[in-house]
C-alpha cells in the first residue's frame, strides 16, 4: 500500500501549481482551470486522510467540493464570457478597473 | 343642624373607593394639555377653550371629592391611612394616599410613586385647580385675539399638572418633578410671546434663576438620603420607640416606599430630638459614609440652608427674588396664576410639608424668617416707585411671599399656609383686575397713564378696591387675619438661643405692613380715581366681558369669606378656642409640635391674638394707606409745576431702578461668568475641542486615507498572492509552533 505521505507530497505539489498559475498566468480562462487544480489538490488531501482514518467524513467533503466546484465554474464562465463580449478579452491585467 | 354637619362628614365617594382615582387629578391636565398642544390648531378656538377649561374643571371636582374624602368622618370613624413607617397602632389620620407602585429603584434605593393627600395638600389641589378654573375661564376672553391660544392652553393644563404633582406627592423625587415641571412651564409661558427678545430673556432669565435654586434643592435631597441612611444603622430601638415605630417596621418602610418620602422622614425627626434617650439624637456624629464625622443636628441645618436656597428660586426670595418682576413679560393670566398664586408658594409649600424636620434646625428656621422679612421690605420698597400696575404687583407678591416665609421660619406654619391661600384670592383677583384694566385701556400698563376708570370699569373698580384692602390689612377682609396670625405668631414664638429674632421679625412686620399699605393704595388711588390722564392711550375705557368679570368677582369673594379660617372658633383639646385653619392643618402639623416640643428648638405659642394686637396693626396699614392717600391725592397734585428737590428725586430714582440690584447681579455675577464663559469658550471648546479633536481627526483620518488607497490597485491577482504570502506566513508559524 502507497504510505500517505506521498499522496499528500502529491496534493501539496499539485496544489502549489495551481497556486503558481493562478498568480502568474493572465488569461482568465487559464487561471480557472488553475483554480480547479488546487479544488482537486485539495480533494486529493481529503481523501487520502479519509483513507487513512478508515471513515467517510473525507469523502463527504470531497463530494461538498466537486458541487461547489461545478457551481463556481458554471458563474464563472459565465462571467468570462460576459467579459469577453464587453471587452473583446480576457486578459486579467486589463480588468482593473476595481482601484482608487 | 346634625344633619348638615353629617352631610359634609360623609364624603360623596368613600375614600378607600376614591384614593385609586387620585391619579385622575394630575392625568386630567396632563391629557387636556397633550389634546390642546397636539391637536389645537386643527380643533379650532371654541374646542381648545372648551377641552382646557373642562380638564381643570374635572380636576377641581376630582379635588373636591378628595379633599371631602380627607374630612370623612362617616360613622365617627375618621378617615385614616397606614403609616409604612409607624407601629400598626400609627395610622395617619384625615389623610389618603395611593401608591402606584416603584417609579424606579437602583440597589436599596427606591422611589414610589405615591400620591398623599392631607388637609395641607387638600387645600391646596381646591386653591390650584378652583382658582385655576377661574383662570382659564379668564383668558379664554383675555386671549381672544391672540393666534397662539392652543399653545397658551396647552402649557396653562401642563403647568396645573405639575403643580398638582408637586403638592400631591409622597416623597421628595416626586415633588422636584413637580418643581421643576412648574419652573419649564413658567419659562414657556413667560416667554409666550417670544418674538419679542425682551420676553425671551425674561423667561430666561426666569429659568437659569430658577435653576440654582434647583440645583441647591437636589443636593439638600442628596443629604436627606444619606442622612436617612446613616439613621437606620446607628439608630437603637430607644429612638425608634420614641418616633412610635421599631426598627422592623422602618426598615420595611424604606425597602418599600424608599428614603425619601415624608412620613418616613417625618418618623426620623421625631426620633432625632435629645430627649429620646437614644443612641441618636442631633448631637450624634455619623459614623460613617460620606457625612462621616458631621453631627445630624449639622447636617440638617445645612440641608434645611440648602432647601432655603431652593424655595428662595422658586418663590422669589432673596437672593434669587430677581426674576418674578421681569417675569409679568407673560400674558397677565399667567401672572395670576403662576407668579402669584400658586408656583411661587412652592416654597412655602415645601416647608409646611417638611415642617417636622425644619423645626430641629434653630438656626436655619431664623435664617428663613430674617430673609423673608428683608426680602419682604426691599420688594415694598422697590413696589414704591414703579409705575408699571403689574410690576407693583409682582413687588407685592416677593413682599407677600417674604411674608409667608417671616411665618414658616417662626414655626407659624398654619398662618403661613393661611396667608398663602388668601394671597392667593386677593393677588389673583388683583392680577386679573390688573389685566383687565390693560384689555380695556389698549394695553396701557403705566398707572400714570390711567386714572379715572371707577367710572367706567364698575365691576373692575369694585373688586380691585376689595382684593387692595384685603392685601393692605383692613378689617374685615382675609388678608389682615392671615397677616396679623403671622405677626403675631412671629412675636410670640421663640427659636432657642436665638430670642432677638422674634422682635426684630415683628418690627420688620409692621414697617412692612405700612409700606404695603402705601404702595397698594398709592396703585389703587392712581389707576381708579383722579381724573383720566391726558397721556391715556384710548379715550374712554370699556369693561371686559363677563368671563373676566366673573372670575374677579368670585375672587373678590373668596378674598372676603376666606377670613372665616383665622377666627377662633375651634375648641382646642386643652381648652380654650383657637383659629379654624390652625385646628384644620393640626393632623399635618402634629409631628412639627411634637418635633419641637421635644427638641426645645422653638417655642411655640397658641395664643389668639387680643384686642390691642389687632388694634395696633390695623393702625399701621391705616396709617400707610392714610400716607398714601394724603400725598398722592392733596400733596402731590397741589405742587404741580414747582421744582422737585434733588434728594426725593435720588431716592425716587434708586427704588425705581430697584436699588440697583439687577445690576449688582450683571456685575459680580453675570460679567464674571461670561468672562469665564468666554475664555472656555475660545480655549477649550474652539481651540481643543473643534480644532484639535474634531478637525484633527478628520484632517489625520483623511491624509492616512491618501496613503492607503495607493495600495488598491485593482489587480486581482497581486491581491491574491498577498493572500498566498500571507497564508505561507501561518503556514510557517504553526511549523515553527510545531516544531518547537
Amino acid at each position: 500500500m502507497v504510505p500517505i505521505t506521498y499522496y499528500l507530497l502529491l496534493a501539496a505539489a499539485l496544489f502549489c501549481m495551481g497556486m503558481f498559475g493562478v498568480l502568474v498566468r493572465t488569461n482568465a480562462l487559464v487561471v480557472f482551470m488553475c483554480v480547479e487544480l488546487m479544488l482537486n489538490a485539495v480533494n486529493l488531501t481529503f481523501l487520502a486522510f479519509a483513507r487513512m482514518h478508515g471513515d467517510g467524513i473525507g469523502h463527504v467533503s470531497a463530494f461538498f467540493v466537486i458541487a461547489v466546484a461545478a457551481a463556481e465554474a458554471a458563474i464563472g464562465l459565465a462571467i468570462v464570457i460576459a467579459v469577453f463580449r464587453s471587452r473583446g478579452s480576457v486578459n486579467v491585467d486589463d480588468i482593473r478597473t476595481m482601484k482608487h | 343642624m346634625d344633619g348638615i354637619v353629617e352631610f359634609f362628614r360623609t364624603a360623596p365617594i368613600p375614600p378607600e373607593v376614591f384614593a385609586p382615582s387620585l391619579g385622575l387629578i394630575i392625568l386630567l391636565p396632563l391629557l387636556g394639555a397633550f389634546v390642546c398642544g397636539v391637536f389645537g390648531k386643527w380643533l379650532g378656538r371654541a374646542n381648545v377653550h372648551l377641552v382646557a377649561c373642562s380638564a381643570i374643571a374635572g380636576a377641581f371636582v376630582l379635588s373636591l371629592m378628595a379633599f371631602w374624602a380627607t374630612s370623612d368622618a362617616a360613622g365617627g370613624r375618621v378617615v385614616s391611612m397606614p403609616n409604612a413607617f409607624g407601629l400598626e397602632r400609627d395610622v395617619v389620620r384625615y389623610a389618603i394616599s395611593y401608591d402606584y407602585g416603584t417609579w424606579f429603584a437602583a440597589g436599596d434605593f427606591r422611589v414610589n410613586f405615591g400620591l398623599l393627600v392631607d388637609h395641607l395638600s387638600g387645600i391646596l389641589l381646591l386653591v390650584i385647580t378652583g382658582i385655576g378654573f377661574l383662570i382659564h375661564l379668564y383668558s379664554t376672553s383675555y386671549m381672544e385675539h391672540d393666534d397662539g391660544y392652543w399653545r397658551f392652553f396647552a402649557y396653562l393644563n401642563l403647568f396645573v399638572a405639575a403643580m398638582l404633582t408637586l403638592v400631591m406627592a409622597d416623597n421628595l423625587v416626586l415633588l422636584f418633578v413637580g418643581w421643576e415641571g412648574v419652573g419649564m412651564a413658567s419659562y414657556l409661558l413667560i416667554g409666550f410671546w417670544y418674538t419679542d427678545s425682551a420676553k425671551a430673556w425674561a423667561g430666561r432669565k426666569a429659568f437659569v434663576t430658577n435653576r440654582i435654586g434647583d440645583f441647591a434643592f437636589l443636593i439638600a435631597t442628596f443629604l436627606l438620603i444619606l442622612t436617612v441612611n446613616a439613621f437606620s444603622q446607628q439608630a437603637d430601638p430607644r429612638d425608634y420607640n420614641s418616633a412610635g415605630s421599631s426598627r422592623a417596621r422602618y426598615t420595611q418602610g424604606l425597602l418599600e416606599k424608599g428614603p425619601v418620602t415624608f412620613k418616613g422622614l417625618e418618623k426620623m425627626a421625631l426620633a432625632l430630638p435629645e430627649g429620646t434617650g437614644g443612641a441618636v439624637s442631633l448631637a450624634t456624629p455619623i459614623e460613617a459614609g460620606p457625612l462621616a464625622g458631621y453631627t445630624f443636628g449639622g447636617v440638617m441645618t445645612a440641608t434645611m440652608l440648602l432647601f432655603l436656597l431652593g424655595a428662595a428660586g422658586k418663590s422669589a426670595q432673596l437672593p434669587l427674588y430677581v426674576w418674578l418682576p421681569d417675569a409679568m413679560a407673560g400674558p397677565t393670566p399667567v401672572s395670576a396664576l403662576i407668579h402669584a398664586a400658586t408656583m411661587v408658594t412652592a416654597g412655602v409649600y415645601l416647608f409646611c410639608r417638611m415642617s417636622s424636620l425644619l423645626v430641629l434646625s434653630p438656626t436655619a428656621m431664623a435664617t428663613i424668617a430674617v430673609v423673608g422679612a428683608l426680602t419682604s421690605l426691599l420688594a415694598a420698597l422697590i413696589a414704591f416707585a414703579q409705575d408699571d400696575i403689574k410690576k407693583v404687583l409682582a413687588y407685592s407678591t416677593v413682599s407677600q411671599l417674604g411674608i409667608m416665609f417671616m411665618g414658616v421660619g417662626m414655626g407659624v406654619f398654619w398662618a403661613a399656609a393661611l396667608h398663602l391661600l388668601t394671597h392667593a384670592c386677593f393677588k389673583a383677583c388683583l392680577f386679573l383686575g390688573a389685566g383687565s384694566v390693560m384689555h380695556g385701556n389698549g394695553d396701557e400698563t403705566d398707572i400714570k397713564k390711567l386714572g379715572g376708570l371707577y367710572k367706567e370699569m364698575k365691576w373692575t373698580h369694585a373688586t380691585f378696591l376689595v382684593s387692595t384692602l384685603a392685601i393692605t390689612g383692613i378689617i374685615p377682609l382675609s388678608g389682615f387675619f392671615s397677616k396679623d396670625a403671622i405677626f403675631h405668631g412671629v412675636h410670640h414664638n421663640h427659636l432657642h438661643d436665638l430670642h432677638w429674632v422674634s422682635g426684630f421679625v415683628y418690627a420688620m412686620g409692621l414697617l412692612i405692613t405700612a409700606c404695603t399699605a402705601f404702595y397698594m393704595s398709592r396703585v389703587y388711588l392712581l389707576t381708579f380715581t383722579g381724573k383720566r390722564s391726558p397721556e391715556a392711550k384710548v379715550a374712554h375705557a370699556h369693561e371686559s366681558s363677563w368671563f373676566m368679570t366673573l372670575p374677579l368677582v368670585v375672587l373678590a369673594f373668596l378674598s372676603v369669606v376666606t377670613l372665616v379660617y383665622a377666627l377662633p372658633l375651634m375648641p382646642r383639646s386643652g381648652g380654650g378656642m383657637q383659629p379654624v385653619f390652625e385646628n384644620f392643618l393640626s393632623p399635618v402639623l402634629r409631628p412639627a409640635e411634637a418635633v419641637a416640643r421635644a427638641a426645645q428648638t422653638v417655642a411655640l405659642d397658641h395664643s389668639t391674638p387680643a384686642f390691642v394686637d389687632y388694634l395696633i396693626a390695623w393702625l399701621v396699614a391705616l396709617s400707610g394707606g392714610a400716607t398714601a392717600a394724603f400725598l398722592y391725592l392733596k400733596f402731590f397734585p397741589a405742587q404741580v409745576g414747582k421744582p422737585v428737590p434733588a434728594f426725593a428725586r435720588a431716592v425716587r430714582r434708586t427704588a425705581h431702578n430697584k436699588f440697583y440690584v439687577d445690576e449688582l447681579y450683571e456685575f459680580i455675577l453675570i460679567r464674571p461668568v461670561k468672562f469665564v464663559a468666554f475664555i472656555l469658550f475660545r480655549v477649550v471648546d474652539a481651540l481643543v475641542i473643534d480644532t484639535v479633536l474634531v478637525r484633527g481627526t478628520a484632517y489625520v483620518t483623511e491624509k492616512v486615507g491618501l496613503g492607503l488607497r495607493r495600495l488598491q490597485t485593482g489587480d486581482a491577482q497581486a491581491y491574491a498572492a498577498i493572500m498566498a504570502l500571507a497564508i505561507l506566513g501561518g503556514a510557517v508559524y504553526a511549523l515553527l509552533q510545531v516544531l518547537s
